[in-house]
């Protein structure tokens, strides 16, 4: 039976290219696992939720409060789909797990970037794997956005009315730009079948061919080795090989993660549809985007309000705050490997120590994030008596330059001397080695 | 070196292929755009989206009261909202709610507590006193002109609107000028009277909702508006 399937499918080529890949051995390098698992993860749950899911906001009775016969209870039959699912067995439990996936999914994605960032793996020839993993990080955050809209609540509404805004804000464009993409102004009739459209087809498809590629990639290039492989044997791929060796810590790392995951999930409730209510003209506080998007939320709150006509287009302090700064941030991100002008190919995994300003400059970057984060949260600072309305803009904008500014620093300034230390170890260990003989 | 030019098959049949790619590319495109023309689709006024309209009457937005009439009784510091309600061709009473603008907060101070705005920063505030009644009430489209969030008091000061989004922080008092954060104009007032013990829309908003990048594009709508309904 296994010669028949050869002949047919030459699994053992299969097996000499693939399953025999070697995979380095170094906890940080699940990170990257991790994220596939979710996605993973997330599709089965995505597809289980599909189901029980209704893209439509055309208006039905409530089922579970119908009202009267002459003034019946209308609601979005998303939003009342939505509510049908929490009364589901597990209903509740899938969308938490859901969520919780997604955000799981985009900090692990942040984590392995930072790792990749700290060690170099970005360099030469690895470039392209750093661009698509910059696109996957994109299109993940799309997604989660399209995602956070679809159960049409008020809290969904009120997102997606500040999505449709910020899309509206491009100059020249922005008009027919936020009409094509949410079916016509807000709130379209088609708004929720375009958006389940976009989270359950488009993105996701972009998601897998990326996640694909970027695999392919990967096993094409091989991973970076860690340190201990230039000791163990020069130039040569070190590591467990996917089949039979690394498989069996995948599947335990998954069943593991995912174990977790379900676990809190269990206690940890995600957005109470029922607390929120149908879309309706009351306002809700304590309105936040989730925390990787948190910046944005921050860089808007603190940019001051104006408006310039350029040329017949408005730019706006919310298109700048928005999509312009964002967009420079993201377009740095996109630069780093270009920052390295080295013609060799990258081998081994470098020790962050040893680059100082890449080090400095990643740490300044990371403090930089979150401070903005914590901008985001300039209303409740207020209301808090920690900062005035009056000083707030000026606080923060000093906290955004000056903080990355310290730590960057700070940073180089540990670094030197920690190696400095070293060096004048190795020195004295030298002499003494010298003295002894 | 051959002494003659010899014409290289290699060279054409790339040449080839690299022009039908492009061309293939370039038909793609277009219709890839043509395609995309389509997503957006066509906007029809309907009575239930329209804005405003003069003789409209405010009714409550709230679920247990949709439609019924607010009351200057009712009224007081903290918002109460409310849509506009029209009536369509064949004169039955529809309830404005298919445009988010509509989202109407009204509220009720003293009447001489209101004064007269000085011209602030970037808020282009318009405070019609005579769009205030004569027992104080005052309405506004609630949406943040930053980025359209309703806004609910400031839970410090109840003459104040503060954003749950940015931070953006209005007086209700002057006209609901922006005093802090990022909103570029002030929210815009609905100017009404109170007739029969009904609160009834004057004429529609004063300055351009959220929404509309400024007074002309408002005015260009204003126009198309006029043109459907009539
Ligand atoms: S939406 Fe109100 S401040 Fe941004």
């Amino acid at each position: 039976m296994n010669q028949w399937l050869d002949d047919r499918l030459h699994l053992s080529r299969l097996n000499d290219k693939f399953l025999r890949k070697a995979f380095p051995v170094h906890h940080s390098f699940f990170l990257g696992e991790i994220t596939l698992f979710s996605l993973i993860v997330l599709i089965i749950t995505g597809i289980l939720l599909a189901l029980a899911y209704e893209p439509s906001n055309s208006l039905v009775v409530n089922s579970f409060d119908p009202g009267t016969k002459a003034d019946p209870n209308l609601v979005p039959a998303a939003y009342h789909s939505a509510l049908k699912i929490n009364a589901m067995p597990f209903g509740d439990m899938l969308r938490r797990i859901h969520h919780w996936m997604a955000n799981i999914m985009v900090a692990a994605a942040v984590i392995h970037m930072m790792r990749i960032y700290f060690t170099g793996a970005f360099k030469k020839p690895r470039e392209i794997n750093w661009w698509i993993g910059m696109l996957l990080l994109i299109f993940a955050s799309l997604t989660a956005v399209t995602g956070y809209i679809l159960p049409y609540d008020n809290y969904a509404y009120n997102t997606v009315s500040v999505i449709y805004a910020i899309t509206k804000s491009v100059p020249w464009v922005g008009d027919w730009l936020a009409q094509a993409a949410f079916a016509g102004r807000f709130p379209g009739d088609g708004i929720i079948p375009r958006i389940y459209g976009y989270h359950i087809m488009l993105l996701p498809g972009i998601l897998l061919a990326l996640t694909g590629a970027h695999m392919l990639i990967m096993i094409k290039q091989k991973h970076t080795q860690p340190q201990y492989a230039k000791r163990l044997a020069y130039k040569k791929i070190v590591g467990v090989p996917l089949m039979t060796q690394q498989t069996p810590i995948m599947l335990l790392l998954a069943l593991l993660f995912t174990g977790l995951v379900v676990l809190f999930s269990a206690f940890i409730p995600v957005h109470p549809v029922e607390y929120y209510g149908p879309p309706s003209p009351d306002p809700i506080s304590g309105i936040k985007p989730d925390w990787y998007l948190l910046w944005v939320f921050g860089a808007l709150a603190i940019i001051p309000g104006f408006e310039l006509e350029v040329l017949g287009g408005v730019i706006s302090a919310e298109f700048v705050g928005a999509m312009l700064f964002p967009g420079i941030i993201v377009g740095a991100m996109f630069a780093v490997p270009m920052l390295d002008r080295s013609k060799d190919n990258m081998y081994y995994a470098e020790n962050p120590t040893n680059h100082p300003v890449r080090l400095a400059a990643g740490v300044a970057f990371l403090a930089m994030m979150i401070v903005l984060s914590v901008a985001g949260y300039k209303i409740e600072l207020i209301q808090g008596g920690l900062l005035t309305s009056a000083n707030a803009n000026t606080i923060l904008w000093i906290l955004t330059i000056g903080v990355p500014a310290v730590c960057y620093a700070a940073t180089l300034g540990i670094v030197r001397m920690i190696r400095a230390l070293r060096e004048a170890d190795e020195r004295d260990a030298l002499a003494h080695s010298h003295a002894d003989d | 070196m051959t002494r003659y030019k010899k014409q290289d098959p290699e060279i054409t049949r790339r040449k080839f292929i690299n022009v039908a790619m492009g061309t293939g590319a370039g038909v793609g495109v277009l219709s890839l755009v043509s395609a995309l023309g389509s997503a957006k689709p066509a906007f029809r006024l309907t009575p239930e989206k329209a804005p405003p309209i003069k003789g409209d009457i405010l009714v409550h937005a709230a679920a247990d009261k949709e439609g019924q009439p607010i009351r200057v009784s009712e009224l007081s510091e903290k918002g109460v909202s409310a849509w506009p309600m029209g009536k369509d061709k064949e004169g039955n009473p529809v309830i404005r709610k298919g445009e988010p603008n509509n989202q109407l907060a009204v509220y009720r101070f003293e009447r001489d507590r209101y004064k007269v705005p000085e011209e602030g920063g970037h808020a282009h505030v318009v405070l019609e006193l005579n769009g205030i009644t004569a027992d104080g009430v005052v309405a506004y489209s609630n949406k943040c002109t930053h980025a359209g969030c309703a806004v609910p008091n400031d839970p410090n000061d109840s003459t104040k609107l503060f954003c749950p989004c940015h931070s953006g922080q209005y007086d209700l008092l002057q006209g609901c000028k922006v005093i802090g954060g990022p909103p570029p104009r002030s929210m815009p007032q609905l100017p009404i009277k109170l007739e029969n013990d009904q609160l009834v829309v004057t004429e529609t908003f004063v300055t351009a909702p959220y929404g509309f990048l400024n007074e002309a594009d408002w005015e260009t709508y204003l126009e198309q508006v006029k043109e459907i309904i009539g």
